[in-house]
């Protein structure tokens, strides 16, 4: 015991005078914490997304579209130079994300790679619900985006916008994740994209925002502006990576993205309603309105109708029930558990297939 | 297609009438815990406190004052009405007032780097130091075409700025921006590099933009970018915005760049161009694959003029030149940026692709045996008349006169060949610039035109 005692103290003081020498000789050693060397607070003094541009920038291609415009009535068409934005080389395949509305009403649709190649692209198909379209070129050797199906994007996580503002040539802009968006597939809106405040303009629609590691998290779009004539720095939208891969694989797959139709319109129940229906709060929705001739309506929902299940699953928000239809087979049937007039009943709907919008 | 604006970003004065400071009122209402958080979940949080309280003493304001003349517009037709000293010639003296930033280069001299466009036809320039002390400036020299100017200050206790080697920086590098936005006060912003070796932009003649989308505004012109070890890396100069503010695409003119146009400014009181000899263009994909050339960027000689610099050094039409002394040419605007300041005389390695090898070679920069210079800079009465030098010495030449200006009222001719300055001969650019700088109310200038010689009064 005494043999232990001298043993451990010996070596403690062997280690403190160890020590002592040691940060006589280098006195840097000390205060590697202190403030008054920042950088070593976790930044190193080499901190730079320099590597993770390497990584992902080849891969965001620049995208010229050109129609046929006739000069004079009675002159030939000729293509003429249209609009200009970003693209993402998803695959090998040579598969690539944009903005909808960057190819929209193109004859011709030019790819530029960073390496200096060009390459007339063939459109795969597009959805105008999120402003999306895959393209797809014959090429060797591209350069696929890094993608990780596993990482989660957050809140606050920095982020780099890569695209071809104003056609000046390739630009990283950073930032960070303002607000996250969802990846459901149904049309409730563009207020629940990724929201970033790196710099995004005109010409980086459909360019690549990627996460510190250059792994793509979204596809930027600067056609959502908050307000037409607000300049509005600092608030810009991108479609979150799952979703976007997700109406990819459909519209390679299928041409087109294939959503679930219900047919109704609805809104969560609030407490103030929950207690005037005698219902738990933020449980169902209540319909508000059915299409005519649609799916909801030939099942014979009305409104009023409180939905409090679908597939004998609780229904929290309208935004849940949207994109569980969004996701099911048009034709499919489903099962919506009703409270109307205080009685509960289940009713079965055959569900549609949600229209494209018209093109503009 | 796209209405976009390119701005340079002075910012003309504009006081800012009621600024409430609710600041200090938000601060007494503090709790005496409330502690800067140093951690968050374990992890230190980073910030740029530390560097930025030893680097922004360097960054100052700069405002300008002074009148720029503007003529009435008469018709040629009219004038004849009135004579050369009637109404035609009348001037209108503008008052104007401008800010911007400057950055302290060397503390010990003084020296104030900034943009030439900050300072353009100001009569008084004004220093101010973060600690706010004032301090009239003095002109040392500019440089129109890459937009740089060198002013000095007589002060102690001067913060300076280390330059980086802004050769070494990467796309995704951190950058800080410090200058005086909107006349605000000093402001500092950040970001990183977008982009490197940008041109095109049409804003001056020599372009090798570093684009940042650090917040840079009006009024930021001439402030330091710099980098997390607070050296600086460049010198902000213009923003891209189509309604006038920073949507995040803003330019900076780099260190290397600037430092070498400084050194030419102290040594020479100017800057002097070196030239290689070559015309060309950009390296396009069409180009590359027409020649069979495996490289994407770089720019491709056209024509290599004889007795050139380039021509001595064995450079042929044909060949791409893809880096000067070891750094990247993007493109060719690139390479006449970075020709076009390294300074006469100067050796430098170019890489070169030549029948799909590359090799190096090694050239010496040519003095332009055409110096050009704004004589308006030279004497108020000289405004709108365009100096070069003559060959061995044999004058100034007055390249071109701007119709209805000084100059030409003074009665100065495009060819005129000035020889003399009252009794003094004078041989070249730099002895006329020395002659007119001293303080002679009037100057005769004794004119070579064709067989004559004549005298014109300058007043």
């Amino acid at each position: 015991m005494k043999n232990l005692w001298s043993y451990v103290s010996k070596s403690i003081l062997l280690g403190i005078a160890v020590a002592a020498v040691l940060l006589l000789a280098l006195p840097q050693l000390q205060n590697k914490q202190g403030l008054t060397q920042p950088f070593s607070l976790g930044l190193s003094e080499q901190m730079s997304f320099a590597a993770a541009v390497k990584r992902a920038a080849p891969s965001v291609v620049n995208i010229y579209t050109r129609t046929y415009q006739k000069s004079t009535i009675n002159s030939k068409a000729t293509l003429r130079p249209q609009s200009l934005g970003s693209g993402v080389i998803m695959n090998k395949k040579g598969y690539l994300l944009t903005n909808y509305h960057v190819i929209a009403n193109a004859d011709q649709i030019i790819v530029a790679l960073q390496d200096g190649r060009f390459f007339t692209a063939e459109l795969i198909g597009f959805d105008q619900y999120t402003d999306l379209a895959v393209l797809s070129i014959d090429a060797k050797n591209l350069p696929s985006i890094p993608q990780s199906k596993h990482e989660q994007t957050n809140i606050g996580d920095v982020v780099l916008a890569i695209g071809n503002p104003y056609n000046l040539g390739q630009t990283i802009t950073q930032g960070i994740i303002s607000a996250r968006g969802r990846i459901g597939m149904s049309t409730t809106g563009h207020q629940n994209f990724l929201q970033t405040d790196a710099a995004i303009n005109e010409g980086n629609s459909g360019g690549a925002l990627v996460n510190s590691l250059g792994e793509l998290v979204g596809i930027n779009t600067a056609s959502f502006q908050v307000s037409e004539n607000v300049e509005t720095m600092g608030i810009s939208f991108a479609i979150p990576y799952p979703l976007a891969v997700k109406i990819m694989n459909s519209l390679i797959a299928n041409g087109r993205v294939i959503r679930g139709y219900l047919g109704i319109e609805g809104t969560s129940i609030n407490t103030v309603m929950a207690k005037l229906l005698g219902l738990k709060a933020n449980q169902g929705i209540v319909v508000q309105n059915t299409a005519p001739d649609s799916p909801a309506e030939k099942a014979g929902l009305v409104t009023g109708d409180v939905v409090i299940k679908f597939n004998e699953t609780e229904i929290d928000n309208v935004i849940w029930l949207m994109d569980v239809v969004a996701e099911q087979r048009p034709g499919s049937k489903i099962n919506l558990t009703v409270i109307r007039e205080g009685k509960q009943l289940d009713i079965s709907v055959t569900l549609g297939e949600l229209q494209a919008l018209q093109p503009q | 297609m796209m209405k976009v604006h390119v701005i340079k970003v002075r910012s003309h004065c504009k006081t800012l009438t009621a600024l409430a400071l609710t600041a200090a009122m938000g601060l007494t209402s503090l709790p005496a815990t409330a502690a800067f958080p140093f951690a968050v979940a374990g992890q230190p949080l980073p910030s740029l406190a530390p560097i930025l309280e030893q680097v922004t003493p360097a960054v100052v304001n700069i405002s300008v004052s002074g009148t720029k003349v503007s003529q009435q517009q008469i018709p040629e037709e009219f004038r004849y009405f009135f004579g050369p000293d009637g109404l035609g010639s009348k001037q209108q003296a503008q008052p104007f007032q401008g800010l911007g930033s400057g950055v302290i280069i060397d503390a010990k001299r003084g020296y104030v780097l900034t943009n030439n466009h900050v300072i353009a036809d100001a009569d008084k320039i004004q220093v101010m130091l973060k600690d706010g002390h004032e301090y009239e400036a003095k002109l040392i020299g500019a440089d129109k075409s890459s937009d740089i100017a060198l002013l000095q200050i007589t002060a102690k206790n001067l913060t300076e700025i280390k330059f980086a080697d802004s050769d070494k920086l990467r796309v995704g590098d951190f950058t800080i921006a410090i200058g005086n936005p909107f006349g605000l006060g000093q402001t500092v912003t950040s970001g990183i590099v977008s982009a490197l070796g940008r041109t095109g932009l049409q804003l001056e003649n020599l372009e090798n933009f570093i684009q940042t989308d650090a917040a840079i505004n009006s009024g930021n012109s001439g402030g330091a970018l710099v980098n997390l070890r607070g050296e600086l890396i460049g010198i902000n100069t213009a923003i891209l915005g189509p309604n006038g503010g920073n949507v995040g695409i803003g330019f900076a003119i780099p260190a290397n760049m600037a430092n070498n146009l400084v050194q030419q400014i102290i040594e020479h009181g100017e800057v002097r161009r070196g030239v290689l000899g070559v015309a060309g263009q950009e390296l396009t994909a069409d180009l590359a694959k027409a020649f069979d050339i495996d490289v994407q960027y770089g720019a491709f000689i056209n024509q290599v003029s004889p007795n050139s610099a380039a021509e001595e050094a064995g450079l042929v039409a044909g060949d791409i030149i893809v880096s000067v002394n070891h750094n990247k040419i993007r493109s060719f605007s690139e390479l006449r940026a970075r020709i076009g300041t390294l300074g006469p005389n100067k050796e430098i390695t170019l890489g070169i692709v030549r029948d799909g090898k590359e090799i190096p070679v090694t050239a010496t920069l040519k003095p332009a045996d055409n110096q050009l210079a704004d004589a308006s800079n030279m004497h108020p009465s000289l405004k709108g008349a365009i100096l070069a030098s003559t060959d061995k010495d044999q004058g100034v030449m007055i390249s071109d006169v701007k119709p209805r200006s000084m100059a030409a009222d003074a009665g100065l001719k495009q060819g005129d060949i000035i020889i003399g300055v009252n009794k003094d001969k004078v041989k070249n650019l730099a002895q006329l610039k020395a002659l007119l700088s001293e303080e002679n109310a009037t100057l005769a200038l004794n004119i070579q035109r064709g067989e004559q010689h004549l005298f014109r009064v300058l007043r």
